[in-house]
């Protein structure tokens, strides 16, 4: 069995500020956080291997995309390492995976009791669209993974990330690693909870992955984009096929989810130069 | 009648170092600056003399608020600041009977223009439309035909005007300087050019009726040359690129001003690629 595993880094047990997740100004609490990240991730995989997963991708999808400690991972397994990747978060996403995991994911920018919510980028998008859906970094991501036909099966974080993923997707298992209060603070389980939390959901969700389902979007895909500026809309009805729907908005529709998809890392990478 | 001026400033007289045009420079800038702007301001001095009521003066060098107004009329308008959808070209309209390019550089890779570059050097290594090598000249020009305005003059030194001349030949082309390699020039003095550049406008005038605009036939066919494998990553994000190398893509439409837009934000999304992962 083909397993997926997409991790971020807000929805790990205990962070509840930036500084804690910033690799590019790594701050001494990063480095506490990173190791608590990779050990959720292992134990994902681990209970993904307990219930038959054997052979498993890992995408390092936070900040700079080369959190993970290599030395605290399976040593069988592959990682993607690195941003700038055309399909981000979800890069080399394909058919052959039987199913995905979102681990330490993080509430939609806007969302209330979220830790640290953005999507994506959250000096640019204000909020996230598709076909009407508003969309989390866990929607917006599926639908890629629905595009190839591959099932979310587990994600892990904030109550908010994991109640807002499961309203979207019911078939999807939660691990509810923390209690957001606001945007700063949490009412958290401890890493070793939090990991076997997750190494116990994980088996569960890889032992139930036939009830699972693709997210999919029917074509023509509507993205639309509130963006935090004006400036930032002014730049990015630029990209061919976007129309301005508003002073602060954009819209793009195309039929298939690949092209949609890279649209919106085009926007956020474009609107983030002004 | 309306005259549309696109004020560039490498190819200011004396303009030799990227210090001289750097609004960021405190030394060597706010001298060039107010030689770019009477420059500006000889060629508006010309179009006047040759009957010219109206004119439009954009601002079209690095963040677009270099001329200094004091040393303009106070019958023009100016658009300045940045970004602006159509950057250089940005307020052309069919009522302009011609357009001036003054202060204009080489296209990237010219040899023997100083600061030679086609608006980003960090990002585009070169650029073709329908398989004709393009310089910010001929790029805006183009921009300029679809608004049926023809390009009567430009100023700058000698390997970009007579590139210009080569591909619009009725355009009337003023020498201010010969560059010698990238960062040395013979040149006039500012004096000197500005009085060429006046007699120069009030030529390129007399002359408008030879005049004709210069436009792509559709479909129109851009190809872009990056400078660094990583620009290309980026640009070929958006809809409709095409990559056909590790440093190009392709992008192809009906009409020359979805072009011209699509280069403009390929560069500016491209050069976000430049800032170290």
């Amino acid at each position: 069995m083909r397993l997926y595993i997409s991790c971020d880094m807000e929805g790990v047990a205990g962070v509840t500020s930036w500084e804690q997740v910033d690799a590019r100004k790594p701050h001494h609490e990063y480095t506490i956080y990173r190791r608590y990240y990779t050990q959720e991730v292992r134990a994902a995989i681990d209970g993904a291997r307990d219930a038959g997963a054997n052979d498993i991708l890992v995408n390092d999808a936070h900040g700079p995309m080369r959190n993970l400690l290599f030395d605290e991972l399976p040593d069988d397994i592959r990682v993607i390492f690195g941003n700038r990747k055309p399909y981000s978060m979800v890069q080399d996403i394909e058919a052959s995976f039987n199913g995905a995991f979102f681990v330490g994911y993080h509430g939609a920018i806007g969302d209330a009791n979220a830790v640290l919510c953005h999507t994506y980028t959250p000096s640019v998008i204000y909020d996230a669209y598709l076909n009407g859906v508003r969309c989390s970094e866990a929607t917006l991501n599926a639908g890629l993974l629905g595009y190839y036909g591959v099932p979310l099966l587990l994600v892990t974080g904030d109550r908010t990330t994991v109640e807002g993923t499961r309203r979207q997707m019911p078939w999807v298992r939660g691990a509810i690693i923390k209690e957001s209060i606001g945007n700063f603070a949490a009412d958290t389980i401890s890493p070793i909870a939090a990991q076997r939390l997750i190494r116990d959901t994980a088996r569960d969700a890889i032992a139930n992955a036939s009830t699972a389902k693709p997210l999919v979007f029917a074509p023509p895909i509507s993205l639309d984009i509130q963006l935090y500026k004006t400036e930032q809309a002014d730049i990015v009805e630029m990209i061919p096929g976007f129309t301005r729907t508003g002073t602060r908005s954009v819209r793009f529709i195309h039929d298939d989810f690949r092209t949609v998809f890279k649209a919106f890392v085009a926007t956020f990478r474009l609107a983030a130069t002004i | 009648m309306k005259l549309y001026v696109s004020a560039d400033m490498e190819g200011t007289a004396g303009v030799s170092s990227w210090r001289q045009v750097d609004p960021n420079d405190t030394h060597e800038y706010p001298l060039y600056r107010r030689y770019m702007t009477r420059e500006v301001r000889a060629a508006i001095d010309g179009a006047r003399a040759a009957g010219v009521a109206d004119v439009t003066i954009n601002d079209s060098h690095w963040d677009k608020r270099n001329l200094l107004w004091d040393e303009l009329p106070n019958d023009v308008r100016m658009i300045t600041g940045t970004p602006k959808p159509l950057s250089m070209v940005q307020g052309i309209a069919s009522d302009f009977s011609g357009a001036f390019f003054t202060g204009y550089h080489g296209m990237a890779g010219d040899a023997d223009a100083v600061l030679s570059h086609t608006y980003s050097p960090e990002t585009i290594y070169n650029i073709s439309v329908n398989g004709v090598p393009c310089s910010e000249a001929l790029l805006n020009a183009a921009m300029l035909g679809i608004y049926g305005v023809p390009l009567l003059m430009i100023t700058g030194d000698r390997a970009t005007v007579e590139a210009t001349k080569k591909q619009l030949p009725w355009v009337t082309a003023v020498v201010v300087k010969e560059s010698i390699g990238y960062n040395a020039v013979n040149t006039l003095t500012p004096a000197a050019a500005c009085d060429a550049i006046r007699v120069g406008a009030q030529n390129a005038l007399r002359r408008i009726a030879e005049a004709k605009p210069f436009t792509f036939e559709p479909p129109v066919e851009l190809i872009i040359e990056t400078a660094r494998v990583e620009n290309a990553d980026f640009i070929e994000l958006m809809p409709g690129f095409e990559r056909l190398g590790g440093r190009t893509v392709r992008y192809v439409a009906s009409e020359y001003s979805a072009i011209f837009r699509a280069f403009l934000v390929a560069t500016r999304l491209g050069g976000a690629a430049n800032v170290p992962s």
